[in-house]
C-alpha cells in the first residue's frame, strides 16, 4: 500500500462529494424537525437541539472512520460480529419499555444495539463472501443475531437483516438453487414458529389485517392525510392556511410524512433523487474498485440504506404494514445517526483509497 | 466472485419499488390534495391532560414528608353526553354520590372541560366501579393526590400546591397539564424538579385514540430532621404559652420562629414558624372562612425567612468583631481586655452642642466591664462608647459607615439565598438610606437625617435596623467559621456560593469563649440554662431584647451554640412580643440544645428578665 499523507480531514483530504451529501441530509432533517416543533430553545429536551447534537456526534464518527483503513475493517469483521452478538444478548436483560427490550439507557440518549448489528452484519458478510469462507460458525453467528433481534421483538429490523443476507449472497456467484432452498427453509421455519406460538399473534394479525381490511393503521391513515396536505409545492412555499394534523411518532418513524407536508411533491422528488444520485456514485465505485471485499461492503451498505429508506417511505405512505424503521439521517435518533455516519465514513474511506477524490 | 449482473437486478427491484412510491406520492399530493384537505379539516382532535405524580419529599433519614399517591377518579366524557342520555347520567350521579348538590351536578354538565372530574372513587364502595362500566361516558383515570404526612409540622418548609394563576402558567410549562403548581416553600422553589410531565390523552370525536403516559416528578431528600423539627416546634409552642402567661400584653403573643442550622455546611436541620397551618387543607380545598382566619394570624408567613425584626443585642457581635478587628474600644480602653466603668447611663455631647443621656437597661450599671464582660452581661454603655468613638473619629467621612460595612459583610440587609421563595432582606440603616427616606418615608426619620444617636441605636440592634432569623443564623455562622454561604434545604440542585471572610481562628475561639460566658453564672442567659448543670460549661449563646414602638412588647431573641469545644449547630429563636430574650427565647433554645446533645428534655421555664 502507498504511504498516505494524513491531513485534517483524513488522508489526502476528504471526499467532498460524500461529506457534502451527508451534510445536506442532516440539514434537511434539522429543517424538518424545526417545522414540526417550531420552537427554538437551548433545552436538551428540544428535538432540534438533540438532533444537532447527534449530528455533531455523527460527524465525529464520520471522520473517525475516515482514518480507519479498509484492511483494518476487514480484520475486525469477526470481532464486530461477536460484539454485536454480546450486545444483543445484553439488551434482553434491560428494562422493558413500550413492550420491547431494544435499548440501553445512556442518559442523554438510548443506544439501540440493533443499529450496530446492521453495520457489523454487512462487514462480516462482505468478509465471509469475498473470502469464500463459508463455515458453520459464521452461519451460526448470522442466524443467532437475526433470532436475537427478532426476540426483542423487532420485526422491522429482522426483515432488513434477512434481506441484507439474501441480497449479499445473491450478488455473489452463489447458485440460485441454494438461495431458493434457503428461502423455502425460511418459510417453513416461520410456519413452525407460528405453529408453536413463537410468533406473537399480534404481529401476524397486524400483517393480515393490513391486507384484508380496508382500514389501515390509524397512524398510517393520518400520515397519508398529512402527506396530501403538502400538495405540489409544500406548506413552506405555497402560502396556504396552515392546517395541522395529529400524527403519532412524528419526529422519528413518521418524519417523512411531515417532510412531505412541508416541502411537497417537489421536495420528496428532490430528496429521493439526492439519494439516487448518491447511489449512482457508489455504484460506479463498486464497478471500478478491484477489491472484492470493498465491492461486497459497498453493495451491502447500499442494500441496507435503500432498504431502510424504501421500507420507511412505503410504511408512511401506507403501501406496507407498520414496521417502525427510522429514515436514515432524517429521523430523530442518536443510534440511527451514528450508525449511518459510520457507513458514510467507511464509504468515504473507500473513495479515498481508490483515489476518487472529486 | 462478485456478479455485476445480479447487483443490477437488485437495483432494478429497488427502482420498481421506488416508482411505486412515486406513484403513491403523486396520487396523494397532486390528485387527492383537495379532497384530503377537506377530510383533515373535518377531523376533530382534542387533548386532555391528567396530572403527573409529583416527586416525594424525604427528610434527612428518608422519612416521607410529602407524597403523591395515584387514586382512581371518575370522569365524565362530555362528548358522549347528548340530550337523550343526559338525564340518565344526572340521575346516576345524584343517586350514587349523595354529597353532591344538584347545583354541583348541573355544573358538571355545563363544564367546558373535555372530561369533568366527578369524584375520588376510593371514597366509595368498590361495587360502584362495576356499575360504572355500563355507562360509556364514564371514564376512570388514576390521578395523583398530594399528601403532607406530617400535616402542619412542615407547613412553611414544604409549602403547598394550588391552582396555577396566569403568571405561573407561563413560568412553569407543565403547570397547565398538572393543574397544580407549587405555591410556597420547597414545593415552589423546586417546582421544576418535583413536577412531572402530565399524561396526554388525545381524543378524536370523543373517542380516546392515544394515551401518552405521564412522567413522574423527581424525589428530593432534604436536610431537615423530623425528630428535631418536632422538638423545635414543641419548644417554641411552650415558649409562646409561657410568654402569654408572664406578660400582660395588649395582643395575643402567637408568632415566633426557630432556625437550627449546621455550622459546618450551612444546611438547615429544623425550621419552624408559628402560627402554622395544615397544607393538606389546600389539597382537599380550603374554605374561604378557614383561609381568612389563617391569613389574619399571618400563618402563611414563614417568619424564619420573612419575619423582619430589629435584632437587639444579638447584633452586638457585629460591633464585637469590628472592635477586635479595627482596635476601636471605648475612650478609656485600648484593648479588648481593658476594663471601663459602666454606671448605668451614658451622657455625651456632640459637636453641635447637643447633650444627651442614654440609659442602660440596668440602672445601677454593670460596674467594671471589658469586651468579654460587655457581651456576657449585654452592657449597652460599652457598645455605645464604641459607637461614639466611631462617630467622633470618622463621622461625616467615608469610613463613617464602618459598622454598616461589617454588618453587610456578614449578610445583613441582603437575601441569604436559602432555597425557599419569598425571602425578605431587611434593612441596615445609614446616612444614604435616611436621605432617601426623607423623601419616600418622611414619617420614619427626623429632618436632620443621620445622626450619632442613630449609630448608637444601630450598634445595639435597635432603631431602623431589621433582620430575619435566617440572616442572624447565617451571620453567626460566618463569624464562627469565616465562611459565608447560602443556607440550604436541598443541596443537589443548588449552586452554593462560598465567600471567605477574613476571620482568624484566634478570634473564633475568643468569640466562642465569650458566648460561653452568657450561659454561665453572671451571664444574661444563665438562669435559663441552669437546669443543664455542668453542661453549661460547653454551651454558648447571646440574648437579645429588641424594643418595639408603641404598646408592643419587646421581641425576644436568642442565638445558641450547642457546643463550644465542638460547635455543630446554631439555634436562632425569636418570639414576637415575647419580652426579654433571656426570659423566653433562651429557655426555648435551651430545650432544643438539650435535644441536640441527646439530653433529657425539660420543659421551657421562664428565665430572667434582663435588658
Amino acid at each position: 500500500m502507498i504511504n498516505r499523507r494524513i491531513t485534517i480531514l483524513g488522508p489526502e483530504g476528504t471526499n467532498v462529494y460524500v461529506i457534502f451529501q451527508y451534510l445536506i441530509f442532516c440539514v434537511i432533517s434539522w429543517f424538518t424537525l424545526f417545522n414540526i416543533t417550531n420552537e427554538i430553545g437551548l433545552d436538551i429536551q428540544n428535538v432540534l437541539v438533540r438532533q444537532i447534537t447527534f449530528t455533531l456526534l455523527g460527524l465525529t464518527v464520520f471522520f473517525l472512520f475516515t482514518y480507519v483503513s479498509i484492511s483494518n475493517i476487514f480484520a475486525l469483521s469477526n470481532v464486530l460480529m461477536i460484539s454485536s452478538t454480546i450486545l444483543l444478548i445484553g439488551v434482553l436483560f434491560t428494562v422493558e419499555s413500550l413492550g420491547a427490550r431494544r435499548r440501553y439507557d445512556l442518559g442523554v440518549f438510548d443506544f439501540q444495539p440493533s443499529e450496530f448489528t446492521k453495520i457489523a452484519f454487512v462487514i462480516f458478510l462482505a468478509a465471509v463472501i469475498s473470502q469464500k469462507r463459508n463455515n458453520l460458525l459464521g452461519l451460526a453467528l448470522i442466524l443467532s443475531n437475526i433470532l436475537l433481534v427478532y426476540s426483542q421483538p423487532d420485526l422491522g429490523t429482522t426483515i432488513i437483516l434477512l434481506s441484507v443476507v439474501l441480497g449479499m449472497y445473491f450478488i455473489s456467484d452463489v447458485k440460485l438453487k441454494t438461495l431458493l432452498a434457503f428461502l423455502i427453509m425460511m418459510f417453513v421455519s416461520f410456519f413452525i414458529l407460528l405453529e408453536f406460538d413463537l410468533v406473537s399473534s399480534f404481529q401476524v394479525q397486524r400483517i393480515t389485517d393490513f391486507y384484508s381490511a380496508e382500514i389501515q393503521d390509524f397512524s398510517q391513515k393520518q400520515s397519508r392525510l398529512q402527506i396530501s396536505l403538502g400538495g405540489f409545492l409544500g406548506d413552506n412555499l405555497s402560502n396556504t392556511e396552515n392546517i395541522s394534523i395529529f400524527v403519532p411518532v412524528q419526529t422519528t418513524d413518521f418524519i417523512f410524512s411531515s417532510f412531505a407536508k412541508s416541502y411537497g411533491f417537489i421536495g420528496c422528488i428532490t430528496l429521493l433523487f439526492l439519494w439516487i444520485f448518491f447511489g449512482f456514485r457508489v455504484y460506479s465505485l463498486i464497478i471500478t474498485t478491484n477489491s472484492e471485499f470493498e465491492k461486497f461492503l459497498l453493495a451491502g451498505f447500499m442494500i441496507l440504506l435503500y432498504l431502510q429508506i424504501l421500507i420507511n417511505i412505503a410504511t408512511v405512505v401506507g403501501l406496507i404494514p407498520l414496521t417502525g424503521d427510522p429514515f436514515p439521517l432524517l429521523s430523530l435518533g442518536g443510534s440511527s445517526i451514528i450508525a449511518v455516519s459510520t457507513i458514510f465514513g467507511i464509504i468515504n474511506r473507500i473513495f479515498i483509497e481508490n483515489n476518487q477524490v472529486i | 466472485m462478485f456478479s455485476k449482473l445480479r447487483l443490477n437486478v437488485i437495483f432494478l427491484i429497488f427502482a420498481i419499488f421506488l416508482s411505486l412510491i412515486f406513484r403513491e406520492l403523486f396520487i396523494l399530493q397532486i390528485i387527492n390534495n383537495d379532497e384530503n384537505t377537506q377530510d383533515i379539516i373535518s377531523q376533530n382532535f382534542e387533548t386532555f391532560y391528567i396530572p403527573a405524580p409529583r416527586g416525594e419529599i424525604l427528610d434527612l433519614n428518608g422519612n416521607k414528608l410529602a407524597e403523591s399517591i395515584l387514586e382512581p377518579y371518575l370522569f365524565l366524557n362530555q362528548k358522549k353526553i347528548n340530550e337523550e342520555n343526559i338525564t340518565i347520567y344526572k340521575q346516576f350521579i345524584s343517586f350514587n354520590f349523595n354529597e353532591l348538590t344538584n347545583e354541583e351536578i348541573d355544573n358538571f354538565f355545563n363544564s367546558q372541560e373535555l372530561f369533568v372530574e366527578i369524584a375520588n372513587l376510593n371514597e366509595y364502595e368498590t361495587d360502584l366501579r362495576i356499575k360504572i362500566q355500563d355507562y360509556e361516558a364514564f371514564q376512570i383515570f388514576n390521578q395523583p393526590k398530594r399528601t403532607y404526612i406530617y400535616k402542619d409540622l412542615f407547613s412553611h418548609v414544604i409549602g403547598y400546591i394550588g391552582k396555577p394563576n396566569q403568571n405561573e402558567l407561563i413560568e412553569y410549562s407543565n403547570a397547565f397539564g398538572n393543574k397544580t403548581v407549587g405555591k410556597n416553600g420547597l414545593e415552589r422553589y423546586y417546582e421544576n424538579i418535583l413536577s412531572g410531565q402530565p399524561s396526554e390523552i388525545t381524543l378524536q370525536n370523543g373517542e380516546i385514540i392515544e394515551i401518552k403516559p405521564a412522567v413522574p416528578g423527581k424525589d428530593i431528600q432534604i436536610t431537615v430532621d423530623v425528630n428535631a423539627q418536632e422538638v423545635v416546634k414543641e419548644s417554641l409552642q411552650q415558649g409562646i404559652i409561657l410568654a402569654n402567661k408572664s406578660f400582660d400584653t395588649v395582643n395575643l403573643i402567637e408568632r415566633g420562629a426557630v432556625v437550627v442550622q449546621k455550622i459546618d455546611t450551612g444546611e438547615i436541620t429544623a425550621m419552624v414558624s408559628l402560627p402554622d397551618f395544615d397544607p393538606n387543607q389546600f389539597v382537599l380545598g380550603i374554605s374561604e372562612f378557614e383561609f381568612k382566619k389563617l391569613n389574619r394570624t399571618q400563618a402563611f408567613n414563614n417568619f424564619a425567612i420573612q419575619g423582619l425584626y430589629p435584632p437587639g443585642s444579638v447584633f452586638k457581635v457585629v460591633a464585637y468583631w469590628l472592635a477586635v478587628n479595627e482596635g476601636i474600644f471605648p475612650e478609656d480602653a485600648s484593648n479588648s481586655g481593658q476594663y471601663v466603668n459602666c454606671e448605668g447611663s451614658l451622657s455625651f455631647g456632640f459637636d453641635d452642642g447637643s447633650k444627651q443621656v442614654y440609659q442602660d437597661w440596668k440602672p445601677e450599671g454593670h460596674g467594671r466591664v471589658n469586651l468579654s464582660e460587655a457581651l456576657k452581661q449585654s452592657c449597652n454603655v460599652y457598645f455605645w462608647d464604641i459607637a461614639l468613638k466611631i462617630w467622633r473619629t470618622f463621622g461625616n467621612t467615608d469610613s463613617e459607615a464602618m459598622l454598616q460595612e461589617y454588618s453587610k459583610e456578614l449578610g445583613f440587609s441582603s437575601l441569604s439565598k436559602i432555597d425557599l421563595p419569598f425571602e425578605k432582606e431587611g434593612v441596615i440603616p445609614d446616612r444614604e438610606l435616611f436621605e432617601d427616606w426623607k423623601i419616600s418615608k418622611p414619617e420614619l426619620v427626623r429632618p436632620e437625617g443621620w445622626l450619632g444617636g442613630d449609630l448608637m441605636n444601630l450598634i445595639i440592634g435597635q432603631g431602623a435596623i431589621t433582620t430575619t432569623p435566617i440572616q442572624v443564623s447565617n451571620a453567626y455562622r460566618a463569624l464562627l467559621t469565616g465562611i459565608k454561604s447560602n443556607p440550604y434545604l436541598f443541596n443537589e440542585d443548588l449552586n452554593i456560593n462560598e465567600e471567605n471572610i477574613n476571620i482568624s481562628s484566634e478570634f473564633i475561639n475568643f468569640l466562642l469563649d465569650d458566648l460561653n460566658l452568657v450561659t454561665n453564672p453572671g451571664g444574661t442567659a444563665y438562669r435559663s440554662f441552669q437546669v443543664m448543670g455542668d453542661l453549661t460549661y460547653d454551651i454558648g449563646g447571646k440574648t437579645g431584647t429588641a424594643q418595639n414602638a408603641g404598646d408592643l412588647n419587646n421581641t425576644s431573641w436568642f442565638v445558641g451554640v450547642d457546643s463550644i469545644s465542638n460547635p455543630k449547630y446554631l439555634i436562632v429563636t425569636v418570639v414576637e412580643e415575647g419580652g426579654s430574650g433571656s426570659a423566653v427565647a433562651a429557655p426555648v433554645s435551651r430545650r432544643i440544645i438539650q435535644y441536640l446533645l441527646e439530653e433529657d428534655l425539660t420543659p421551657v421555664e421562664f428565665g430572667e428578665i434582663t435588658e
